[in-house]
């Protein structure tokens, strides 16, 4: 094998393109991704983009004090628009956590290799993104104090939460998504966090890996349980891909607002969420393999797949925007009808208007193979495309509530200073988690990788040879 | 316990004995060390003032411990009184109500004051005066917010410096002492306008004692041009008494009688009598409305034209030369089309006797005079309009003219004034405020200190209505009695008991002033008894002004129509300005009214701000949109800086600045609110005046406005015009005669399905519901302050509002009809409480179930459970649920702009010394809401509480013989705050599960609809279609009476 950089981009259906490059052995594949938590000291861009985030996280922190100290008018909430930039940055955090599932679970299911080079990468994302999500309707209620009232406590006045509402439908799916998010990230880790222990220099990291990895020694039985239980998780969590994201779009959807009223909204949310969710893997991962010399496994092949979800997706997003003004054309009802015509020529055309250019127009330009292997191009793509997905939960949210059926509610929203900052505070708790997680835990599925690479299946590298001959 | 003090000398008796020689000597050092014998501290409790401040420290310490042990919360401090003497006829807890009256430009109306524990707590208006009729106005339900201001005036001031009682006393003794001796000379009273029969015999007897003294009375809103015009018309003043429910042609030249006049509660009451017209014949009244911008008369008129003040003159000659032979010499053109014009005359001339011209305050004398030839012509006098006497028959413009040509005759050495604020709203020529400088001593009673009080020698605080005993007289002239429902919170004084101490009167108690005015003899058992009977009735039965038949000079009109003439030829050109009271402050008197304030205008939805109202098109010729600032100037060189507020239906050639504004200083309401229009306001014309120039300045001024003024964009304003026929559902007479239940076709719902089973209600005990009848409603808005005042609504702030975070429980949506914005077709109000849905969408939204029905039906609001979700708000399609943002009822509302600011001072800082003032007018049966819940009408559920109490006691007292199957509460027993309010009468309250209810009648008329009944939200609250009544040959094409929406 040569060890030259290889270009794995070919369309050659005849030969398997290689998912790893420059490694033909398991110990530099160990080394190297081990590399990236074993160096004594991350590089300086580390240091960078942590200062910042961490800056915007405690940004955050302090703007929750000062929210729950005051009160929710300190955001642009107001009369109709009662939800405002919590809730869009709910749905939109919501929305990157479907990537990581997605690919481990969705992907591992349909045997799709390539996903092993992001899957922990991804999975990571998911969990942080949840996080971020679910502290938006946490401090988004009025009485903050009394926000564990959403979940079904016994208590002595046999008061329970209303099980017709949506909201608490999200409190069960949210927090059963991250559950199981959690739990299939860290299972899927166990097997590296073994490895990071056995290499580990110092006392203290050794018991530190050693604790979370469960006394992992690689034995068969170990192993066969392992890929057992992985693969059960695997199938408990497909399906919650899809039900997180349906049963969050019911918040919508079985409200009566129009503009929200709409049964096409599950399906539409769940290629939503994929889309930004993919768009953001790529946003970090592109950043990522640069920096800690990953690009031998999240190659530019891995790039490029992503990037044909991201059209795919962003297609199905574009289908759905025209798919709504359909119906509401053809419901015939005149309030339906406004609320779209509304949304591309009204007040809020203008946040309408970038949501399409970034979601529908501009991921076109993923047909080009020249833009899906172009490192800057689809860098700024997937950038636009997070802004893009975030303005769709706005118009969704904002818009419908600004005008919805009495003409003498109607307002326009302002954001304030505070929703402002604390979307880039959420930024900053998401960034601040994604770079301890670089820095402490394996980025990318050792044990996984090196099971789809040639060494791992001499016979078909043989099948191979004889193919190619 | 006597205490031993070991400092003091001991006294020297008997032989002497010593410690030591230090002790012999008795020297300082010794004493302190003998005190400071025992641990520092110890020696402190033996003094008995100093043991307190151990039981403190140990108090302190326990307090400490206790927060240790249970908490960190910290309970607010109270202090409780024992109730020990109870006074006789009254129980803790169960709220009492008085009679009494309150006085506003020199008219009073007659009030129902409930008191709560002492605390007068809320206005209603008094069911048995003949002006009110249980119904208010805003700003009688706003007054009692007033008494609670915690800006009013607290202290006698001396020169703008704190001084006492005892000091003004001693002074004025000696002060008026000489004043006397003087036989008056020099001074001078100034007062607001009053027709108080006690004030009226303190002003005799004043000027019996000082017969040199001179009386003036100025009221900046006043009456003086019907004055003006009754003297022309018949030689002497009367004042006109009008019957619109004997009218079916109404035409109202620049009058706003449906607001803007004393006795607008009444009229109102039987302009809505004129406009049911459900009964057969099915007929009802018809307004036509000539005015230059929208008053509330204005946007409930079938025909409304808008003309320049100016010019409604020439609209009167018109009228006169068509309708009247002795006044047909007009020549002049108009600026009404003919047939409209054409129209009005043909239908005046054909409802002789059952028609009425009504002509506003600001249209000079020589209108109203015509008003009254062409009413005694069409033989509308002793049917539609009455007359009698008129108290207020002193041109206060001329008054106020007189004092200040005495001041400046340097005439002046001592003046009063009572009440009032001349120097903000005297006429701007006058410049009355620099000329109280020149006054010896003048002497200012107020409520608050204001611009007068500044500048004056002495100000003394105003004892509110609720404090004070008085009199008054109402618009028809019966007397109502004024009395106090609490001592004086900063102990004022009325206006009475300061001429008593004038009048160096030997009594000078309100209380025996007004008793002696009142007739009284101490000890006479029949004036016992009949005053007794005023106090329990708040006003003296039959006491109304006689009615009188004076006749107009016919003979003398052609001299009106060419006085017109000359006044339309002098008329400067250019823009003229229209000056008017404020529908929420009034005059300015009621600026720090934080309720008022925050009360939408009817017409423009503005709050807490008033504005250059300019027409679209004339804002598109200066170049300027709502919010820019412009120079508004008049020939003679005053100039104001003021924001513009575009209107609709305002004329082009006219702008409309409503007075009472741009008042700082005064309170911390009232402080940076609008913009101080009288200092444009000439003498010689308070109406109106011509020349005037607008332009362009520069910086813009933000506006709180509830409702969005226009369409927000050309989309939305599209699809309000597409829907509005859907939410306010309306005809024309003649429609609604043909087609009885149109207001059933204005949509039609394909299918009523529910996601969920709906509430069984059927079997409920009660089914509580409203009707509104949008034919009757004005928009008036005495229901949203009366809302407010019942349920403890707290007020938000010029900042919030902008927001969109006014917390109103009901709000009245007001919406304007037609495609062209300078001259809309007509105006919709609809008043929006909640609607208690039957299958209430907020209900299936809140994920803790904070708001459920009850067993009556209602739906109601939990705040103890509410988490603050704001779900159900968005799922309401009324949008009638508010939110606590913050703790607004413990935080002073703030005027802070700009979109991206907030105020942490605001939000963090509790307010210091008003909150506890302002909470003795909570009402103790609602619930004070906490930051973070959302709240919304309850149908004033502690009400509905309070009927079935007492209907339950009376069923339990009854022979079981007597009583029916279950206990039924009487239709008409339970009524809300709103309910009660509306002069109009428009919202009836009451169960449907009593068959003969009112409601249950309403609830199955033909003219119910269901607002957004397409979502099949059952709401309980229904709405009646209105009715308009276009002259036919006028009326724009009805429309379809089946309307093309679905649901």
């Amino acid at each position: 094998m040569t060890t030259l950089p290889l270009d794995n981009t070919f369309d050659d259906p005849t030969r398997r393109a290689p998912l790893v490059l420059n490694h033909d052995d398991f110990g530099s594949v160990t080394n190297t991704i081990c590399g990236v938590n074993e160096r004594p000291k991350p590089p300086r861009a580390w240091y960078i983009a942590f200062a910042i985030s961490s800056t915007f996280l405690m940004v955050l922190g302090v703007l929750i004090g000062y929210l729950f100290w005051t009160g929710v008018g300190v955001w642009g909430n107001q009369n109709p628009a009662m939800w405002g930039f919590p809730i869009v940055n709910f749905v939109f955090w919501v929305g990157i956590g479907h990537a990581g599932t997605l690919i481990s679970a969705i992907l591992y299911l349909f045997r799709q290799k390539w996903r092993t080079a992001i899957n922990r990468f991804a999975e990571a994302m998911t969990i942080f993104a949840v996080i971020c999500a679910g502290m938006f309707p946490g401090i988004h209620v009025g009485r903050v104090w009394v926000s564990y009232w959403l979940f079904p406590i016994p208590n002595q006045m046999e008061l329970w939460p209303q099980f017709r509402s949506p909201l608490l439908w999200d409190v069960f799916a949210v927090g059963t998504y991250f559950t199981v998010s959690l739990l299939f990230w860290y299972v899927g880790m166990i097997p590296d966090l073994a490895t990071l222990r056995d290499r580990a220099k110092t006392k203290l990291k050794a018991i530190s890996y050693g604790i979370f990895a469960l006394g992992w020694r690689g034995s068969i039985r170990h192993w066969h349980r392992y890929e057992r239980a992985y693969l059960l998780l695997a199938a408990l969590a497909t399906p919650l891909v899809l039900s997180v994201h349906s049963v969050v779009s019911f918040d919508f959807a079985v409200a009566q607002v129009p503009g929200w009223h709409t049964t096409i909204f599950p399906p539409y949310f769940v290629a939503g969420a994929i889309f930004s969710g993919f768009a953001m893997v790529m946003t970090l991962a592109i950043p990522a393999r640069q920096w800690w010399g990953l690009k031998d496994f999240i190659t530019l092949r891995h790039l490029e797949t992503m990037n044909k979800i991201i059209l795919v997706t962003g297609s199905m997003v574009g289908y759905a925007y025209i798919m709504e003004f359909f119906t509401a054309w053809y419901s015939g009802a005149m309030y339906e009808s406004f609320a779209f015509v509304n949304r591309m020529f009204g007040q809020y055309a203008w946040a309408y208007w970038i949501m399409v250019t970034c979601n529908v127009i501009v991921p076109q330009l993923f047909w080009f193979k020249k833009a899906r292997q172009s490192i800057p191009i689809m860098f700024g793509i997937c950038l636009l495309v997070n802004v893009g997905m975030w303005f769709e939960r706005f118009v969704i949210i904002v818009t419908s509530l600004s005008q919805d059926y009495l003409p003498a509610n109607w307002d326009y929203f302002h954001p304030t200073w505070v929703d402002l900052t604390m979307l880039a505070g959420s930024f900053g708790l998401f960034l601040t988690l994604f770079l301890l997680f670089i820095r402490y835990l394996p980025v990318i599925a050792i044990a996984e990788v090196k099971a789809i690479m040639p060494a791992a299946n001499p016979h078909a590298h043989d099948h191979d040879k004889e193919a190619s001959a | 316990m006597p205490s031993v003090d070991q400092t003091a000398p001991r006294p020297r008796t008997g032989k002497t004995y010593w410690r030591s020689l230090e002790d012999f000597a008795d020297t300082p050092e010794f004493r302190e060390f003998m005190f400071r014998e025992f641990p520092a501290g110890a020696s402190e409790m033996l003094d008995s003032t100093q043991r307190r401040e151990f039981l403190k420290i140990m108090g302190a310490s326990l307090a400490l411990a206790g927060m240790g042990i249970s908490g960190c919360r910290r309970w607010p401090e109270e202090k409780i009184a024992p109730y020990a003497s109870r006074p006789a006829g009254r129980l803790p807890g169960i709220p009492n109500s008085y009679a009494t009256s309150m006085e506003l430009g020199g008219v009073a109306s007659g009030l129902l004051v409930t008191s709560y524990d002492g605390r007068p707590i809320k206005i209603e208006g008094n069911p048995e005066h003949p002006m009110n009729r249980g119904a208010t106005d805003a700003w009688a339900q706003a007054s009692v917010l007033e008494l609670y201001d915690p800006d009013r005036s607290r202290h006698v001031m001396r020169n703008n410096q704190e001084s006492s009682w005892d000091n003004f006393s001693s002074w004025a003794e000696a002060h008026f002492g000489a004043v006397r001796e003087a036989d008056g000379n020099g001074l001078c009273i100034l007062s607001e306008a009053t027709a108080s029969p006690s004030v009226l015999d303190m002003k005799r007897r004043l000027l019996e004692a000082m017969p040199n003294a001179k009386w003036y009375e100025y009221e900046p809103l006043n009456n003086d041009n019907e004055l003006a015009g009754s003297i022309l018309a018949f030689g002497s003043p009367y004042r006109a008494q009008y019957h619109f429910d004997r009218a079916k042609i109404i035409v109202s030249l620049d009058s706003d009688f449906l607001h803007a006049h004393p006795a607008a509660v009444k009229y109102t009451r039987d302009f809505a009598s004129g406009r049911r017209a459900d009964d057969a014949p099915k007929t009802m009244n018809r307004l036509y409305v000539v005015e230059s911008g929208y008053s509330l008369t204005g946007a409930n008129a079938d025909h409304r034209v808008a003309v320049r003040s100016g010019d409604i003159g020439a609209v009167a000659g018109h009228l006169a030369k068509m309708l009247s032979s002795s006044a047909a010499n007009w020549v002049g053109s108009i600026d009404v089309a003919k047939p409209m014009l054409q129209q009005m005359a043909d239908d005046l001339a054909s409802h002789r006797g059952e028609c009425l011209i009504v002509v506003g305050p600001r249209q000079p004398g020589e209108v109203h005079a015509i008003a009254h030839l062409l009413n005694e012509e069409l033989g509308n006098v002793g049917r539609t309009v009455s007359y009698t006497a008129r108290p207020d028959a002193k041109p206060q413009a001329a008054s106020i003219k007189a004092l200040a040509a005495d001041i400046d005759a340097g005439e002046v050495d001592t003046l009063v004034i009572l009440g009032g604020n001349p120097a903000y709203n005297a006429p701007a020529d006058l410049d009355f405020a620099s000329k109280l400088g020149s006054v010896g001593a003048t002497i200012h009673v107020s409520s608050y200190e204001d611009e007068t009080s500044k500048r004056c020698t002495w100000h003394i605080p105003r004892a509110h209505y609720l404090e004070s005993w008085g009199d008054a007289r109402a618009y028809d002239g019966t007397i109502g009695i004024t009395q106090p429902l609490i001592e004086p919170l900063f102990g004022g004084r009325s206006p009475i008991e300061l001429l008593a101490i004038i009048n160096g009167d030997d009594v000078g108690a309100g209380y025996d002033i007004v008793r002696r005015s009142f007739g009284g003899v101490t000890g006479d058992a029949d004036f016992e008894r009949h005053w007794r009977r005023v106090l329990h009735d708040g006003f003296v039965a039959d006491s109304a002004f006689a009615e009188q038949s004076p006749t107009v000079r016919s003979d003398e009109a052609e001299t009106w129509i060419i006085a017109l003439a000359r006044r339309a030829s002098q008329e400067r050109p250019g823009l003229e300005l229209v000056f008017t009271g404020d529908r929420s402050v009034y005059d300015g008197r009621f600026a720090n009214n934080g309720w008022l304030q925050e009360l939408p205008d009817p017409l423009t939805k503005l709050t807490w701000d008033n504005a250059v109202q300019l027409s679209p098109s004339a804002a598109e010729n200066i170049g300027v949109e709502t919010g820019d600032m412009v120079n508004v100037s008049l020939q003679g060189g005053s100039h104001v800086e003021a924001a513009v507020l575009v209107m609709p239906g305002q004329h082009a050639q006219s702008a409309t600045l409503t007075l009472g504004y741009g008042r700082n200083g005064v309170g911390r309401i009232a402080e940076d609110a609008g913009f101080d229009f009288y200092q444009l306001r000439p003498s010689d014309s308070m109406g109106f005046v011509g020349g005037a120039t607008i332009a362009k300045s520069s910086g813009s001024y933000e506006f709180a406005l509830t409702q969005h003024h226009h369409a927000l964009d050309t989309v939305g304003g599209k699809g309000t015009q597409d829907r509005l026929p859907t939410i306010f559902r309306e005809a024309n007479l003649d429609e609604y005669k043909e087609h009885p239940d149109f207001a059933d076709h204005r949509v039609h719902v394909a299918h009523r399905l529910s996601l969920w089973d709906e509430s069984n209600l059927d079997n409920a005990d009660y089914k509580w519901a409203m009707s509104i009848d949008l034919t009757t409603c004005t928009g008036c808005s005495a229901c949203v302050v009366a809302c407010q005042a019942e349920n403890n609504i707290p007020i938000v702030g010029k900042d919030q509002v902008k927001r969109g975070r006014e917390m109103h429980w009901i709000r009245v949506d007001r919406y304007f009809s037609g495609s062209n914005p300078e001259t809309p077709d007509s105006v919709a109000m609809q008043p929006v409480p909640c609607m208690h849905c039957e299958n209430a969408a907020c209900e299936e939204v809140c994920p803790v179930a904070a708001t459920t029905h009850d067993r009556d039906g209602l739906n109601v609001m939990i705040y103890n459970r509410c988490i603050g979700t704001r779900y159900c708000s968005n799922n309401c399609p009324y949008k009638v649920r508010r939110f606590n943002f913050f703790d607004y009822q413990v935080r002073e509302p703030v005027r802070e702009t700009g979109l991206m600011h907030v105020k942490p001072s605001y939000y963090t800082r509790p307010q210091s010394d008003t909150h506890p003032l302002q909470q003795l007018q909570h009402n103790p049966e609602v619930t004070i809401r906490s930051r973070g819940v959302m709240e919304k009408c309850t149908y004033c559920i502690q009400r509905i509480s309070a009927g079935k109490i007492k209907a339950k006691n009376e069923w339990v007292k009854a022979k079981p013989e007597d009583r029916s199957s279950r206990v039924t509460v009487p239709d008409g027993s339970v009524v809300p705050a709103c309910a009660q309010a509306c002069p109009a009468q428009a919202i009836v309250f009451g169960d449907l599960a009593d068959p003969n209810s009112r409601v249950a009648k309403l609830h199955a008329h033909e003219r119910t609809y269901e607002m957004l009944e397409e979502l099949n939200p059952k709401p309980r609250t229904r709405y009646m279609a209105k009715l308009r009544n276009p002259a036919p040959s006028l009326a724009p094409a009805a429309p379809s009476s089946q309307g093309s929406a679905h649901g």
